[in-house]
Parts: C-alpha cells; sequence; structure tokens
C-alpha cells in the first residue's frame, strides 16, 4: 500500500481518485476519521451533567456524553441487541440513561447497560455488561474543545501532545474571545451539505490565494457600497507582498494569519456594517464608556486566524466550521456560532450580526467552487489536481520548532495535511472496539 | 468608515426595543387559537397584493422592486432553528436589516456571485394566509409556502411558514418584519442565496 499512497499523493500534486474513490473514502473512515483525534463537540455544548450531543465521528454515529460525575464520554449510538440508533435526538439536558426503542434496552450515559427487559430468558450465566455500548476509548479536550480516537498511542499521549504549537494559536483565539475558555460559549449552529468530497472542504481552509477571485462578488458589492478600506480587501493584488503569512504547524494542522492586515487599524472599522451596528455602538458606548466598547468592537469582529485542525476543525472568524464526511461525494458544513458569558448583552448581538456576514456573503461562492471542483475531478482522462504554488520559489522558512512558514498565497497548506493524510493511510493501526 | 452613500439606510432603529417587539411578534405569530380579523377588506386587500407582489418579485429577480416591498426600518429574518429563539441569543441563518438586504441584492447583481451562477430559479407558493390587526398602524399575517428551486436543472422544495409585520404609511403598506420558518431550520441546508 505504500507505493499506492506515494504515487497518489506526490510533491505537488494529488491524485483526483484521493477525493472519487469509494474505497479510499471506505479507508479514511477508519485511518483519518478513527486512528487520529476527531474533533467531536465544545465543552459548552454539554455543560450540565447528565447533558449529551449527537454527533459523527467520520460515519459513525456517536453520543458525546456527560456523566453526573462531569467525565465525557464518547458512545457508539448504536445498540449492542440488534444495532438499532439508540438516541434519535440531537441532544438532551437531562438524560442519565438512553433506552433502545426497539425492545427496551437501557443504557447509562456512562454506557453501561442498565437494565435488559425480562433478561431472564437469556439464561443464567448471561453477563450484561458484555451489551454495554461501545464507547471510542480516547476522549481528550484541550481548553473546552473535545477530541476522540480509536489509537491506543495517539490517545495515551492526550490531545495537547497532538495540537502541538495549534495549542498556541488556540490560545490566541481564546484571547481575542476574552481570554477565559470557560466563558465562550457555542450559540446556535448554521448547517450546510456541500456536494463534494469532504477534502474539497478542507482545501480550501487554508487557501490565501482564492479570495481576490472566488469572492469577487463580496469584494465588488462592498467597494462599490463601502468604499476601499473595507472587509478583505487586503486579499486584492499582490497579496505575497503583505505581512500576512500562511504556516504548516505540524501533524497536517495549518495556520493563516490574516491579522497583520486585517488588525493593523480597527478590523472593526473594516466590518461590513451589521444589522444594528450603530444602536449597538451608541448603547455600548454609554454603558461602558468608549475605550471599553472599542475593546468590545474588535473582539466581536473576526479573530482574522484561520486556524485548521487536521481532519475536521476550522476556527474561521469567531466560528469554529465542523466538516463531516457523509459519503465520497457528500459532507456536512456546520458553523458553530460563538457567544461569550459576562460580557454586556449587546455585545453578544453584535457578535451574532457578524457572524452571520460571511456565510451569507463569501461561503455560498465558495461552496459553489467546491462543488465544481469535485465534479471536475470525475473528469478521468486528466488526472492530477495542483498544489504546487510555491514549491519551488524558495520562500518557505522553517524555525527551530519546525514550523514551515510560506508567504499567504502558498499551497503549503495542501501540503502540509496530505503530507499527515497520506501517512495516516499508510499506517498499519486498525483499532478494534473488541 | 461607512460612505456616506444615501442608498444606505443606517441601523440606528434596530435596537433592543426593536428586537423585543420582534419577540412579542415571535410569539403573537404562533397563537394557536382561530384569529377574528377586525381588519378592513380593503386593508386585507393590501396587504395581500403586497405579500403576493413580493413573492413574485423575488421569482422574477426583480430585485430593487422586491427591496421597495420593504419599509426602510425592516426585519428579514431566517431562524436556524424550529420554533424560532431570540436572535439576541442565537445564531440565524439570516438575520438582514434594510442595509444589509440591500448587500444581498447588490452582491447578486455584480454577476460574480457564484452560488447564482446559472442562476437559481425559483417559484414562491403562498397559502392558508390569516390576517389580522397589529398595534396601530400594522397588520399581522401568517402564511404556509412551498419554494421550488430550480438550479443546474434540479429541482428542489423548501417549505414552512412566514410571519409578517405589515404597515401603511401614507396610505402604502410595506414590509416591516417577514420572518421565514423553515420545516428544516436546524437540519442541513443547501444553497439558499435566492430570497425565500
Amino acid at each position: 500500500m505504500t507505493g499506492y499512497f506515494d504515487d497518489l499523493v506526490q510533491a505537488g500534486r494529488v491524485h483526483r481518485t484521493v477525493y472519487t474513490d469509494e474505497g479510499i473514502f471506505s479507508s479514511e473512515q477508519q485511518k483519518v476519521f478513527g486512528e487520529t483525534w476527531v474533533y467531536l463537540a465544545h465543552a459548552s455544548e454539554i455543560a450540565e451533567p447528565n447533558s449529551f450531543v449527537a454527533r459523527k465521528m467520520g460515519l459513525r454515529s456517536v453520543i458525546v456524553t456527560r456523566d453526573k460525575d462531569h467525565k465525557v464520554h464518547v458512545l457508539l449510538n448504536r445498540c449492542t441487541h440488534r444495532g438499532a440508533t439508540v438516541c434519535r435526538e440531537k441532544k438532551g439536558d437531562t438524560t442519565p440513561f438512553f433506552t433502545c426503542p426497539y425492545h427496551g434496552w437501557t443504557f447509562r450515559n456512562t454506557g453501561e447497560c442498565a437494565a435488559i427487559p425480562h433478561q431472564d430468558a437469556y439464561g443464567e450465566g448471561f453477563d450484561k455488561s458484555s451489551f454495554n455500548l461501545k464507547q471510542i476509548p480516547y476522549v481528550s479536550e484541550y481548553r473546552g474543545f473535545i477530541f476522540a480516537t480509536l489509537n491506543s498511542e495517539k490517545g495515551a499521549k492526550g490531545i495537547k501532545d497532538h495540537l502541538r504549537s495549534a495549542a498556541d494559536r488556540i490560545d490566541e483565539w481564546i484571547d481575542h474571545n476574552g481570554g477565559d475558555h470557560k466563558s465562550i460559549r457555542i450559540s446556535g449552529a448554521q448547517q450546510y451539505t456541500v456536494h463534494a468530497n469532504w477534502k474539497c472542504l478542507y482545501d480550501n481552509a487554508g487557501d490565501g490565494y482564492h479570495p481576490e477571485f472566488s469572492h469577487q462578488s463580496l469584494l465588488q458589492m462592498t467597494q462599490q457600497r463601502y468604499g476601499a478600506g473595507m472587509d478583505l480587501d487586503y486579499f486584492a493584488g499582490g497579496i505575497d507582498s503583505t505581512p500576512m503569512y500562511s504556516q504548516d504547524i505540524g501533524n497536517g494542522h495549518t495556520f493563516l494569519d490574516q491579522r497583520p492586515c486585517m488588525y493593523e487599524a480597527s478590523a472593526f472599522d473594516r466590518q461590513r456594517p451589521q444589522p444594528g451596528r450603530e444602536a449597538i455602538v451608541e448603547q455600548l458606548t454609554k454603558e461602558v464608556g468608549e475605550e471599553k466598547a472599542r475593546e468590545y468592537f474588535e473582539m466581536s469582529t473576526g479573530a482574522g486566524m484561520n486556524l485548521n485542525i487536521f481532519p475536521n476543525l476550522l476556527f474561521i472568524g469567531n466560528q469554529l466550521q465542523m466538516i463531516t464526511p457523509l459519503s465520497v461525494g457528500l459532507s456536512d458544513m456546520t458553523w458553530y456560532s460563538t457567544s461569550i458569558d459576562n460580557v454586556p448583552a449587546a455585545v453578544n448581538t453584535l457578535r451574532l450580526r457578524t457572524q452571520e456576514d460571511f456565510t451569507a456573503f463569501g461561503e455560498p461562492d465558495d461552496t459553489a467552487n467546491f462543488e465544481a471542483c469535485f465534479k471536475g475531478m470525475h473528469e478521468r482522462e486528466i488526472d492530477w489536481i495542483d498544489i504546487s504554488r510555491h514549491l519551488h520559489t524558495g520562500v518557505d522558512k522553517v524555525d527551530n520548532n519546525g514550523i514551515v512558514t510560506s508567504v499567504i498565497s502558498s499551497d503549503i497548506h495542501m501540503r502540509a495535511y496530505f503530507a499527515e493524510w497520506k501517512k495516516l493511510m499508510q499506517s498499519n493501526d486498525e483499532s478494534s472496539l473488541g | 468608515m461607512i460612505s456616506k452613500n444615501n442608498s444606505i439606510t443606517d441601523s440606528y432603529y434596530l435596537n433592543d426595543t426593536f428586537y423585543d417587539r420582534l419577540m412579542a411578534l415571535n410569539e403573537s405569530w404562533k397563537l394557536e387559537t382561530p384569529r377574528i380579523s377586525t381588519i378592513t377588506l380593503e386593508d386585507k386587500q393590501a396587504c395581500e397584493s403586497l405579500i403576493f407582489t413580493e413573492a413574485r418579485l423575488a421569482d422574477d429577480l426583480r430585485l430593487e422592486q422586491w427591496l421597495d416591498c420593504y419599509s426602510d426600518q425592516c426585519v428579514y429574518w431566517i431562524p436556524s432553528s424550529n420554533p424560532a429563539v431570540d436572535p439576541r441569543q442565537e445564531i440565524t441563518l439570516e438575520f438582514h436589516d434594510k442595509r444589509r438586504l440591500q448587500d444581498r441584492v447588490a452582491r447578486i447583481r455584480t454577476g460574480v456571485a457564484y452560488s447564482m451562477v446559472p442562476v437559481i430559479r425559483t417559484r414562491h407558493v403562498l397559502g392558508n394566509i390569516e390576517y389580522w390587526q397589529g398595534a396601530d398602524n400594522e397588520i399581522q399575517a401568517r402564511s404556509s409556502f412551498i419554494i421550488d428551486a430550480l438550479f443546474d436543472g434540479k429541482h428542489r422544495i423548501l417549505s414552512g411558514w412566514v410571519g409578517y409585520s405589515l404597515v401603511s404609511k401614507a396610505n402604502e403598506w410595506k414590509i416591516a418584519v417577514k420572518q421565514i420558518n423553515l420545516i428544516d431550520a436546524d437540519c442541513l441546508q443547501e444553497n439558499n442565496t435566492f430570497f425565500l
């Protein structure tokens, strides 16, 4: 298999079948969405004991629960009896038990099999604990972000070891959002299907080359209506001579930093006007004074950090994007919005109205292009997807921690994550849940 | 910061009082008891004409005229949950004041909004419409809807119900609030960059 994936993922190009092949997709569910850390939920979504959310870990249906002792479990949402979906709700707040609707088998939110109706019919030596819900064995949290893996080696080391310097970038993102990770909470989600392989979405997560072209509608509209110096217009023109940069930060994680341009002066002043902007500016200034209000305005504007935790968690602005494969050609792209506790209510209103902006003005054009790429990948006569931008220009710089910094339009993001993808796909690891 | 283009309305109106009013409307639209309409036939006809015109102009992509169906102090709101919750607490699928609605139209008009290339054709069907008297010069309405959306040769059906707040100024009726409740608001959405 080693040679096979070396052929498919080369230095500056990737074979189209990496995106379109059913067999590769099936294998990814084990090798990528099982054998590495996969993001599942934010701690605020299961803040209370006995709360849960239903999620997907790759194609697996899982229930992420918090038991009465505050411990987090990731349970396979499959009855150990006949296979029926045990939990059919998306979330719940007071759920110590899950009862399978088919034959009434009941499980604690720890996974323990609590009761089997008319159990005596299974005979005397029957051990109901052998029917506990299966769990993803390794669950680890970094400052509110909950990940899970099947892999014992990675599991033993914990998520922080896997994040490496991405953890520092998460800290910076939390700092932008007030600094206290416990006060950051998920405030709803915008969920979309994308008719493309999940990697078509992931490709774009660190692509600093596309905004000037893909987002012309947003740039032109903004220029026409609000003039220059607004929003993403620093992406138009000679972007590689700007102080923005993109990085390979290890283990397939990448980072694209817009802050040097976006926050050169006030990012809030660059922001396309949100609904109610003037009312909120007036109210907050009156409530907390100009200086503090200014601080709130900036934290309501996107963080300017595109931080990508391979394979499925993207920090975009103040939102979290989770990518979930549904089939080889269909993906779930969910944007979780964030609010902050302990700030004046108007700050969160402003944050929400800001977080609705890009999904209305930017993401739809991105999605159209992801879907167009996936269509093109089915043309049998053309094998290759190009990822060679700035591969041969010698612009990359490596620091002592092994972080590689490139210019903003580089394909370093794709090269970095595909190197990790290839490593995972070539590995012999095949964890089982027994 | 913001250019002094006269066509761009400011957004002082969207304050907490306005949001509180939205939440009161949200409750009013959901009333389960039959509504006894006390409005005049003339007003009812004018309101019906307005909401049918708005749907038709959206379908015909006459978007500048479509914008004129809305008052200058309007809200266009597509909740992301079902039933809707306070938009100060939770992200919506879309929540626009007049200015951001104008932005949405202007984006499509650039001709490079690739989510609308080829253009998405829609046909709205409104039914089960109820009208009742709101405060002062306001009439509230509620309608079921089905939208057939055609993109790249494929049909897609959206459905749900709409809550309206309609206001009259100088004898002209305008939409002050339109809340679009998709039956699948909390499920995965497709490309909805047309107007619902």
